[in-house]
């Protein structure tokens, strides 16, 4: 297994089957508009922010300015264009037209898509869930009004009206493309085991790619600097996977959470939604549809964003990350492994395998995030606390911090306030006061650092109010 | 409340059309009235419209800007990297520009690309084309600014230079304030706010074969972009050729910016000797082109014990940046708006734009009165509390009613709809008995036992409810109606199709659906009979630009009295009504067409020198109730409804005209909640999406929309303008809603959780 160019990509769009060759870390947005001609789905941002590229893959809602072409293999991708069928509108098209879903058209598509996606959930399509369906994707025409609207009548009543659809360009109208593709993209190798990935990555040291979330983003404007090669890690089955390890005498049970798990999965996961549902409550809280239906827990701790949802609820839980190389296995705790700004404690020859979060009986754990945003946000602080009851008295407590320092921390102090005690108001107050003098947040473009400082305190203060017994939740 | 408009909006597809307040008129046809699908939307929702990037242009190439980084300096030169191979691009400076050097406007001081003196960060001074975009960005990295600084004036508190000042009064307002029993003052703060329409900026340049050019770009205003082409390429006005593209939004932020892309690519095109594209990237978009101007405007509010408004002082100062651009007219519009819609004996607005080194402001969506009615709404909310009456009852006393005298002196005459957007929004939102409940919760919280630190803000959030009413003049502001002197036209073709001819553009509010909805009615055709020439100015007449809700109110005027006459002409020679004989008539008569020139509204006179008279043929009327709910650890703000009641005359079709009420209401809640531009030393640092917020799908309040007509004589069809007035009133009705749920007045927007967070310690800190 090498570097070598990946062989033509054979996958199918609207439908119809699709060839293509050249290298596997375009974007799919640019394969679309440029080389098959479907210009239905656009470019807003290049960054994964607007969701105006939205397309779906394999039935997924994802936004294709994210996703490189190498993992389109073997896969359906349907875009506006193939919604129409027998030159008619299908039912959500007429419904967006009755209802006025569509003003300037930029965002439609993608809108449609959405839409599309949450019809075929079958989920119980009320307001909330249906804004919760198209939050990744932004209008600024409608106030959203009427699409929610337009779904919902698609859903409930959908129209039957018989409107013809407006012919469109064959597909693959090739010749004069509207744009030059972007060139320097990079190569992408796909290993189809782990044994196969980690000897390329010790051989060659190609950057590991997973949902792409963040790797892919503005892609297109640092063409020249994203040049080195990628190793695609989505057909690695030994990095899927959500499974419990059950205790054994002395040792407590664990949830043992592959690598590629996404953040859809672990709010889908019966296992989490048992066992851990604090997960899957930090998941609910990343990006909007697109990203949770890419992004990867195994991404989230490579990346090292300080700003990294998972990574204050890992601390909290004294997870440890499994990691493999062909020298090895091995396991390092969370809390030795952002070691700096943007840094991990992984070799460069090494995979992240899995998470294990350990779970001892009697722990409890609550987050919260603070983005500004209800979605599609970067946290500008988040909280992360964890204790096991004991009579009445917290033991092993955990206090964790996002967006607060260079990497994610604890806040050792503050923990130090509150092990042993009984928790009360007035040791909400104490810890609040801690943590305030605990952190040093930074200014910069996403707040203040006195903001961060008081929001923090506040936060945690409400995260240990709300666990007083016998305290009604205000 | 909630529930109950979501049960009365949920099932029934007649829903979903906007409740209108009033039925139209009894004489109204079959075909204005009616939410008729939009014309363009089954191209929208298959993906068969074509925006500028989806063009085939074949042998394209790609053009970039490079940009200055300073917000002042002498620019001595620009050094290019000998290492680069120069032979594959083509480089255009300020010296290759064969006409002026100068993006045509209003005061013309704006350069295409800087000759000598850099005034603002990303300011063009030279653009490159390749073949492929990364060897054009490639080419642009390797081009050096040679540079001298100079000091920058970033404060327009601290600058000297007025691009306009004006002062607007009547009566005299030191007696009033003297005469009152209660001055409450107020200072308050707008930032800037990014127009954000999803497609960014596009344009396309095509030499022609006479040395002329065709550009087709994503624009709000073909012949805006028409005399600043000609102008900047020294070309006759026929040798210039524009065509607007589908068109992703504007706002405002594309009636001036495409001028300038337009500009760029056309002289590379030419240099080049081969078609141009030019397309932003969101970075490029965010940090390059116009925002809305930020603002600080002062208050001086005189008011009786009983309640009576008897003197007002208002002082505006706006943010216009380096160049002119649209600056003079958005702070005439800002300044006139200023008082509110209040009638009030002494009134006095003194208003200045001023330049600082900054990128320019410009048009959006409002065009200065959202600045000017936050500050006097926010204001007379304050009043009201001071006062200790209800904002409604204090605005039914207050707001204005036929004959009553605006600051420019113009008496309102008819279709003066203060009264019953107040009236609706009230009861539909149950204003006063949300009020007392959440007054009720206010107290409880305040009143809490002391020494009980930790039960303080017991609460995790605070209800609030709020209240805004505002107005908006339809059309150019005074004279500026006169000056365009719009022309628009109708045609039978030769082939028997009704043609509309105009360059108002379709960004989205639906121009293309009113519009031959007005003409079909005129004519007593079916809309789908009456088709929109496309807007290419080799085609269509100069209908002056898309911007200041003029388009249904001026143009939809036009077009009614040509198509009234194209009706009589074809009746006169056929004996028969137009529906059934105008086909017939084709084949005898051949091609008939009919253009109608703007000139006046009956009775409306404006002095531009003294800024007196009257200022709009007519006005719009909105108000708006917000409910929020304010997170009381972290100073987040969630708007959970707003219910705004707009009056705009006749309402020409109900779903689309909802469409802009919720659009822009959003516009505003974003404006007064997360939407802020962040600048340093000149520059832009969030100019990314990620960085920059506008609400999402589960940001957004559910926005019920109330239209109400009350017709105005003076355009035939009797509507109003309504695109803008949405954008004045969200704002000033989520801060009223957080001070009733805090008891903290937020005066500087956005309401940001920082804000918030500091307004919420403070008043801790004085309990």
């Amino acid at each position: 297994m090498t570097l070598a160019t990946a062989a033509r990509l054979r996958f199918t769009v609207n439908g119809r089957p699709a060839e293509v060759a050249g290298p596997g870390g375009r974007r799919l947005l640019d394969l679309l508009r440029l080389e098959l001609g479907l210009t239905g789905t656009k470019e807003g941002c290049g960054e994964g922010e607007c969701g105006a590229c939205s397309v779906l893959l394999d039935g997924e809602l994802v936004a294709s300015c994210l996703v490189p072409v190498a993992q389109v293999q073997g896969r359906a991708v349907l875009t506006v264009e193939g919604l129409a069928r027998e030159g008619r509108l299908d039912p959500l098209q007429v419904a967006f037209l009755e209802t006025g879903a569509s003003q300037c058209g930029f965002c439609t598509p993608a809108m449609l898509l959405a839409g599309r996606a949450f019809l075929a959930s079958g989920a119980e399509p009320t307001e909330d869930a249906i804004r919760e369906a198209i939050a990744g994707t932004l209008c600024r025409c409608t106030g959203y009004t009427r699409i929610v609207e337009g779904i919902r009548l698609a859903a409930t009543d959908p129209p039957g009206a018989a409107i013809p659809a407006p012919a469109l360009a064959p597909l693959a109208e090739a010749g004069g493309s509207p744009a030059a593709l972007p060139s320097g993209a990079p190569e992408v190798v796909s290993p189809g085991s782990l044994a196969d990935a980690l000897a390329v990555l010790a051989a060659e040291h190609p950057r590991p790619i997973a949902g792409g979330t963040d790797l892919m983003v503005g892609l297109a404007s640092r063409a020249a600097t994203a040049a080195w090669p990628l190793l695609d890690l989505g057909d690695l089955d030994e990095l899927r996977g959500i499974r419990l390890e059950p205790g054994r005498a002395a040792q407590f049970g664990a949830l043992v959470l592959g690598a590629l798990t996404t953040y859809a999965e672990l709010r889908r996961s019966a296992l989490v939604a048992e066992h851990l549902p604090v997960l899957a409550e930090m998941a609910a809280s990343v990006g909007a549809v697109q990203v949770q239906n890419r992004g990867t827990l195994g991404g989230n701790i490579v990346t090292a964003s300080p700003a990294g949802d998972s990574l204050p609820l890992l601390l909290a839980t004294d997870a440890e990350i499994l990691v493999e190389s062909l020298r090895g296995r091995r396991s390092v705790p969370a809390a030795a492994f952002w070691p700096a700004y943007r840094q991990t404690a992984l070799a460069s020859d090494e995979l992240v395998l899995a998470v294990r979060v350990p779970l001892p009986v009697g722990r409890h754990v609550r987050f919260r995030k603070v983005g500004t945003r209800q979605a599609q946000a970067i946290a500008k602080a988040s909280v992360a606390l964890a204790w096991r009851e004991e009579g009445g008295t917290w033991r092993d407590v955990r206090v964790a911090l996002g967006s607060l320092a260079p990497t994610p921390v604890r806040a050792l102090a503050t923990e130090a306030v509150l092990e042993g005690q009984r928790p009360t108001a007035a040791l909400a107050d104490r810890a609040a006061a801690a943590v305030a003098a605990e952190i040093s947040p930074i200014d910069d473009v996403r707040s203040t650092a006195v903001y961060r400082r008081s929001v923090t305190a506040r936060v945690l203060r409400r995260l240990i109010l709300d666990a007083v017994p016998g305290r009604k939740a205000g | 409340m909630a529930p109950r408009r979501g049960d009365s909006r949920a099932d029934s597809r007649a829903d979903l059309a906007a409740t209108v307040g009033r039925p139209p008129a009894a004489s109204a046809g079959t075909v204005v009235g009616r939410s008729l699908p939009r014309r363009e939307g089954p191209a929208k929702l298959t993906g068969a419209a074509r925006y500028t990037d989806d063009l085939i242009v074949p042998g394209a190439w790609f053009g970039f800007t490079l940009r200055s980084t300073e917000a002042h300096a002498r620019l001595l030169g620009l050094e290019l990297d000998p290492a680069f191979d120069w032979s594959r691009v083509v480089v255009v400076t300020a010296a290759e520009i064969p006409g002026e050097n100068v993006v045509h406007l209003m005061a013309d001081d704006q350069p295409a690309l800087v000759a000598d003196v850099i005034r603002h960060v990303a300011e063009p001074v030279a653009l490159v084309a390749a073949a492929d975009p990364a060897t054009a960005r490639a080419a642009r990295d390797a081009i050096r600014l040679r540079t001298e600084p100079l000091p920058a004036i970033l404060d327009p508190l601290a600058s000297e230079r007025a691009f306009a000042r004006y002062e607007i009064g009547r009566g005299d307002v030191e007696a009033g304030l003297a005469a009152a029993d209660l001055v409450v003052e107020g200072t308050y703060r707008v930032g800037y706010q990014e127009q954000l329409y999803l497609e960014p900026q596009a344009m396309i340049a095509v030499p022609g074969e006479d040395r002329g050019v065709t550009v087709h770009g994503s624009l709000q205003c073909p012949y805006y972009v028409h005399a600043a082409l000609a102008r900047a390429l020294g070309l006759a006005g026929e040798q210039v050729v524009v065509i607007q593209e589908e068109t992703g939004g504007g706002f405002g932020g594309k009636e001036e910016y495409p001028s300038m892309l337009a500009i760029h690519a056309s002289l590379l095109a030419l240099r080049a000797g081969r078609p141009v594209r030019i397309v932003y990237d969101r970075h490029e978009d965010v940090a390059a082109t116009t925002k809305r101007h930020p603002a600080v405007v002062t208050h001086r509010t005189g008011v009786t014990r009983d309640g009576r408004l008897v003197a007002q002082d208002v002082d505006v100062v706006m943010d216009a940046g380096a160049y002119a651009t649209l600056s003079p007219v958005v702070l005439s519009r800002g300044a006139i708006h200023a008082a509110g819609p209040y009638a009030c004996p002494n009134v006095r607005i003194r208003a200045r734009t001023m330049a600082t080194n900054t990128p320019p402001n410009g048009a959006f969506r409002g065009f200065g009165a959202p600045q000017t009615e936050f500050a006097a709404e926010t204001q007379v909310n304050r009043v009201a509390e001071a006062l200790g009456v209800s904002p409604l009852e204090l605005r039914r006393r207050w707001a204005y009613r036929p004959g009553d005298v605006t600051p420019t002196g113009q008496v309102l005459r008819e279709s003066v709809g203060a009264g019953v957007v107040l009236e609706r929004v009230a009861e539909a939102a149950d204003y006063e008995p949300v009020r007392a409940r959440t007054a009720e919760a206010r107290m409880a919280r305040a009143t809490r036992p002391a020494g009980a630190r930790t039960d303080r803000l017991d609460g995790r959030t605070a209800h609030g409810i709020g209240l805004a009413l505002a107005w908006h003049g339809a059309g150019f502001t005074g004279a500026g109606e006169r000056f365009l002197a719009s022309v628009a036209g109708v045609e039978r073709s030769a082939d028997g199709q009704v043609l509309v001819y105009t360059d108002s553009t379709e960004i989205g509010q639906g121009a293309r659906t009113v519009l031959s909805q007005l003409v079909a009615e005129a004519l007593g055709v079916p809309a789908e009979a009456v088709e929109v020439a496309p807007g290419d100015t080799s085609v269509v007449p100069n209908s002056g630009p898309t911007v200041a809700s003029r388009t249904t109110m001026v143009v939809g005027g036009l077009l009614i009295r040509a198509a009234e006459r194209l009706r009589a002409d074809v009746e006169a020679r056929t004996g028969a009504p137009f529906a059934t004989s105008y086909r017939t008539d084709a084949a005898q008569a051949g091609r008939v067409r009919f253009d109608e020139q703007f000139e006046g509204y009956p009775g409306i006179v404006w002095d531009d020198a003294t800024h007196r008279g009257d200022a709009y043929p007519a006005y719009s009327w909105a108000a708006a109730v917000a409910e929020v709910d304010v997170d009381l650890d972290t100073g987040e703000v969630r708007v959970g409804s707003v219910v705004a009641a707009d009056e705009i005359g006749r309402v020409v079709n109900p779903v689309l005209a909802a469409g802009q009420v919720e659009g822009g209401t959003l516009q505003a809640v974003g404006y007064a909640t997360i939407e802020e531009l962040q600048a340093r030393d000149g520059r832009y640092l969030n100019d990314r999406l990620a960085t920059y917020l506008v609400p999402t799908a589960v940001d957004a309040p559910r926005i019920e929309a109330i239209l109400l007509e009350e017709p105005f004589a003076g355009a035939p069809h009797r509507a109003k303008g309504l695109g803008e007035l949405p954008m004045d009133v969200g704002a000033p009705a989520v801060i009223d809603a957080i001070h009733d749920a805090t008891g903290a007045w937020i005066a500087e927007l956005p309401a940001t959780p920082e804000r918030v967070l500091a307004a919420l310690e403070a008043r801790e800190g004085r309990r």
